[in-house]
């Protein structure tokens, strides 16, 4: 026989449908918004992980300066095949936009094949594909028409190319730009008409695929070297030393044939001459390379799969405290169901009923309502969820189509993890209650602690000792309020604490900035040997290396390693002789103090570096370490004397150009920020309704626990003739008056669970900043807490009015 | 089971309980001794205070004695642990009470089967309904139903799984004369029909002549211990 017990669940749903609707509702929002974020996540991931296949993506390219001969190409190393990337970099004019750059390449076959996100490739003269998102950002579309370098062209195509995903028009940039840089694909004829300098760009694929980032380093750094060489001595060699002592030998037969004199031997002009005609065919051949880029250097093709992570781990927790809300409201609901039912589970206890039997009973609803939310959430998540993430991706980047894919990830976060949750909340609260004896049950004495001599009270008004009696008598039920009111504000300290943190940081980045700019040379020396300096007073060297964490909450991390001058006037330190200072956000992120030594890595390769921590530095923008330019140079085994470039809070004009490899400023510092604040910011509305409505819910609860409790009294003051506004101002303005402190007290309270919780999710991406709200803040949540209270009071007031006066009357064994 | 056994179904053996500590202390049973037979009709009768409905729970296994014993079949509760005190219940008792504490939202039929549930060998529950008088109520709720169909469907759920004793805490306390002799009858029937030991604990004095069996309580021990031997039927009681 089934537990007949278990028909009254459909009955129970059926009664309380508006409670359960809601608390429904609310989780299968939440549950497909993660599931959408997890589901568009491994979905794009995969695409991306496809596109190498797919699309023949790229192992990395090379730039020439001039076209490569047939020869020379022959000769280029055997373990890769090239492919021509040609393209014209040429002015773009649509409406919206005048500045634009566009890269325009030839309809590509073999490799970094376009995906075709709308429309076709071009087939005549006067058709061009553009990049999707570029199109999006300037308003352009299929049947437009751009003017490139001049000429009008009709868009038939809106394209993704695997090796530009992400806008970036120089690698060395440290943001993209998909407003004023976009890529397009034109006819063969149409290119060849073209106005505009070409680019002599050469795309390679290995002929075996390289198993990890690091074999693409060893490769990359052997294979860029032997490019070189090869395009310098118009395939002569790819053996530096042999190429160098080419370049002696031909410097020694030019000047032997230059100043022939008597003393030079009729044997020596012959051998010269007959060497230097041997390399004649190499000089046609010859050719300087100018750029390399290894697909796992590209910033064009690596910056959005990793940018995606970011954000599930930001959800991943926001799903995680919000679950934990609800499991706590469910927790409270099925409490005071049994509370209300205690008299029934003394009698199903006192015939035999298992403790068990009534905990599974009970446990029913929480998990039935968590798997239906979870149902829904998913399909939610797998459809137009999904697809709302999705198209926030697609508003970033240039990213090829997917396909939607089963994520176990998704599964085990939306899915696994909340039922766990809620069944571990509701298991905990339900089987300490059930643990009273049956007798308690039947008595319905379900207080745990023993009952305690009433307390005397100060010479207050009577109606203010009422007050306090009921305050005291409710205390169970105030400190169940407290908690409630605190998990609602922990969410709310989320929704509205994250997009303040991302707006403070943007401020303060200005003061956090070493400098305002931080130019980066390609050498400290230029081209005839000479140290590059600048006539710019607010100019100072420094060096800087990248390299990563070894161990620590977050393995693989990037970390800036500086070498300043001793006297720096933008790190304001003394810096130690025998070690290294950490930048506060690297010492708060990994737990540092004076004293650790800590071992970095360079990222593609296995050699480690150890420092010795001799201080903080208070530098909350980044994740560095700072020491003398002359150790730096020491670690690195750099020359002396050399550097990386020059901090400055003004922009230096006397450098050539050509000497400058990228220059860091405010925005690009920014990064982390920005995308946060793109990708997240815009849900964080939708959290602070679901805040406000998940306010209302657990404060409705747990008001009616208390005034459902109270009901008896309630009636009884009634019965002695107190009117409705007398007993709101005893039982409503007493709780109004405890929420108001309630809410304050856990605003700041719920600070302190943000930062520790901020602090987990920092640890797992990439970058550091602390946790901001502003006192606006803070009222703004417990303006919002007020709210959903007063809403309530609304019902609580019609509650009080309702509790018939024959209540007082009732038989309470 | 021995004659022995028959006649100590069930053994009440010096039995004490007090609540509180301290100068509050109070023993509400001191040294509570007597027996039941099985298939017994015994009452247990005093004033409020007398310690009735303590040693009913006691005897039911969810209060526990702080001295003595009870056993029933020779089996000792005081030597169960709380799984095997659940058994117990589960397997030889129903309970009855003053406030018949049924499911609110299962309607009459589905609140016996409750009781049905717990039995491997449940009694029909048609012919129970009908026994009852509730054939025609079957599928109302307990709010649909007067407080003597609420009681009869509480004794429903305690008999439906044919239990060896079936106790009852002031059964007829909250009805009204008429409703209160119904009950009384319709206990007395199932009594007689099923063979459960009845052990019933009232105030009423009146009760009394319809059991076999009197136990008078005062003051947490036991005043008299009256076999009835000229017992009359319930629906002959007055008061």
């Amino acid at each position: 026989m089934r537990d007949p017990i278990n028909k009254r669940i459909l009955r129970d749903l059926a009664k309380e449908w508006k409670r359960y609707l809601v608390l429904f509702l609310l989780m299968s929002f939440m549950i497909g918004i993660a599931s959408g974020m997890f589901v568009a996540n491994g979905s794009m991931l995969k695409a991306f992980d496809d596109s190498y296949t797919k699309y023949s993506m790229e192992d990395g390219h090379f730039i020439l300066k001039e076209e490569a001969t047939e020869e020379l190409l022959e000769d280029m190393p055997d373990n890769i095949d090239i492919y021509e990337q040609f393209f014209k970099e040429v002015p773009e004019v649509t409406d919206g936009n005048e500045d634009a750059v566009v890269r325009v390449f030839r309809i590509r076959e073999d490799l970094n094949i376009a995906c075709e996100n709308e429309g076709r490739l071009p087939e005549t003269e006067d058709e061009i594909a553009i990049d999707r998102m570029h199109a999006n950002n300037v308003g352009v579309g299929i049947g437009d028409t751009i003017t490139v370098s001049g000429k009008d062209f009709t868009i038939v195509g809106l394209i993704a190319l695997p090796d530009y995903s992400t806008l970036f028009k120089k690698n060395s940039d440290i943001m993209f730009n998909a407003i004023d840089f976009d890529v397009a694909l034109l006819t063969d004829s149409a290119w060849d008409d073209l106005n505009g300098n070409i680019t002599y760009e050469y795309a390679f694929r290995y002929d075996e695929t390289p198993a990890s980032d690091k074999i693409q380093k060893e490769w990359g750094d052997d294979l860029v070297e032997k490019i070189a060489v090869i395009a310098a001595t118009g395939g002569y060699t790819d053996n530096k030393d042999e190429a160098e002592e080419l370049a002696d030998n031909v410097d020694e037969w030019t000047a032997l044939l230059e100043n022939i004199d008597e003393t030079t031997s009729m044997e020596d002009i012959s051998e010269a001459m007959d060497n230097l005609e041997a390399l004649e065919p190499y000089g046609d051949n010859e050719n300087e390379l100018t750029d390399f880029v290894p697909r796992y250097a590209n910033q064009a093709i690596q910056f959005a799969p990793e940018d995606f992570g970011s954000d599930v781990a930001m959800m991943g927790v926001l799903v995680y405290v919000f679950i934990a809300v609800l499991a706590f409201v469910f927790a409270i609901t099925t409490s005071n169901t049994i509370t209300n039912e205690a008299a029934v589970i003394g009698t199903l206890r006192a015939t035999g009923y298992t403790r068990g039997e009534l905990i599974r009973y009970y446990m029913m609803m929480p998990v039935i309502i968590t798997v239906l939310s979870a149902v829904l959430g998913n399909i939610l998540g797998y459809t137009a969820f999904k697809d709302t993430v999705v198209s926030m991706y697609y508003n970033s980047y240039s990213l090829i189509t997917y396909e939607t894919v089963w994520n176990p990830n998704a599964f085990i976060n939306t899915t696994l993890i909340p039922l766990v949750v809620m069944t571990a909340v509701n298991l905990f609260v339900i089987v300490r209650k059930m643990r009273l004896s049956p007798l308690k049950f039947l008595r319905r004495d379900l207080s745990t602690s023993k009952r305690k001599k009433a307390m005397r009270l100060p010479r207050f008004r009577f109606l203010n000792r009422f007050r306090l009696r009921i305050l005291l008598q409710n205390i169970g039920g105030y400190i169940v309020l407290f908690f409630g009111i605190s998990f609602v504000m922990l969410l709310l300290a989320f929704s509205v604490g994250l997009p303040e943190t991302l707006d403070h940081y943007k401020e303060t980045m200005t003061e956090e900035l070493i400098s305002e700019y931080q130019y980066i040379l390609k050498d400290y020396k230029d081209e005839d040997g000479s140290i590059i300096t600048t006539d710019n007073s607010d100019a100072e060297i420094f060096s800087m290396e990248n390299l990563v964490t070894t161990d620590g909450v977050n393995v693989g991390e990037g970390i800036t390693v500086y070498g300043v001058t001793d006297d720096s006037s933008y790190i304001d330190a003394d810096l130690p002789e025998d070690g290294v200072l950490i930048s506060s956000a690297y010492g708060t992120k990994f737990g540092l103090k004076e004293g650790d030594t800590i071992v970095l890595k360079e990222k593609y390769a296995d050699k480690t570096y150890e420092f010795t921590v001799r201080g903080i530095y208070n530098y909350t923008g980044g994740l560095g370490i700072f020491m003398k330019n002359d150790m730096f140079n020491d670690v690195f085994d750099l020359e002396e004397g050399s550097f990386s470039g020059f901090f400055s809070s003004s922009k230096i004009s006397d450098i050539d150009e050509d000497m400058i490899y990228t220059v860091i400023t405010k925005e690009d510092i920014m990064s982390l920020s920005t995308q946060l604040d793109h990708s997240m910011g815009s849900y964080m509305d939708y959290v602070s309704i679901a805040c406000l409505l998940i306010g209302i819910l657990v404060i409705y609860l747990l008001t009616k626990l208390i005034i459902e409790k109270n009901a008896g009294s309630i009636s009884m003051v009634k019965v002695l003739g107190y009117e409705n506004s007398e007993i709101n101002s005893l039982y409503v303005n007493l709780t109004s008056a405890v929420v108001i402190v309630f809410a304050f007290v856990s605003a700041f309270l719920s600070i302190y669970g943000l930062t520790f919780i901020f602090k987990i999710i920092m640890c797992s991406m990439s970058g550091w900043f602390d946790i901001y709200i502003s006192f606006k803040g803070i009222l703004k949540m417990v303006g919002i807490l007020l709210v959903s209270y007063f809403i309530v009071s609304f019902f609580d007031v019609q509650r009080i009015k309702k509790i018939p006066l024959t209540d007082a009357l009732k038989n309470v064994e | 089971m021995s004659e022995k056994e028959l006649q100590e179904f069930l053994s009440v053996c010096n039995v004490y309980k007090g609540f509180g500590e301290g100068d509050s202390r109070q023993e509400v049973l001191r040294g509570m001794d007597f027996q039941v037979r099985k298939g017994e009709f015994c009452v247990l009768l005093g004033p409020s205070g007398s310690g009735k409905s303590t040693l009913l729970n006691i005897i039911g296994g969810i209060d526990s004695a702080d001295d003595g014993y009870i056993s029933i079949a020779g089996d000792k509760l005081r030597d169960m642990d709380e799984k095997a005190l659940t058994r117990y219940r589960r397997k030889h008792l129903g309970y009855v009470f003053q406030l018949y504490n049924l499911i609110p939202n299962l309607n009459v039929k589905e609140n016996i089967e409750v009781g049905a549930y717990l039995s491997d060998d449940p009694l029909d529950i048609d012919e129970l309904l009908n026994t009852l008088g509730l054939w025609d109520h079957r599928y109302k709720l307990p709010n649909q139903l007067s407080g003597g169909q609420q009681q009869r469907t509480s004794i429903g759920r305690a008999i439906v799984k044919n239990p060896d004793i079936l106790l009852c805490d002031e059964p007829t306390g909250a009805l009204d004369y008429n409703t209160s002799k119904e009950i009384l009858k319709l206990i007395e029937d199932v009594n007689q029909k099923y063979g459960n030991t009845v052990i019933m604990v009232t105030h009423n004095n009146a009760i009394q002549d319809m059991a076999d069996h009197v136990i008078k309580l005062r003051d947490g021990v036991v005043r008299k211990n009256i076999v009835n031997e000229n017992k009359i039927s319930a629906v002959d009681l007055d008061w």
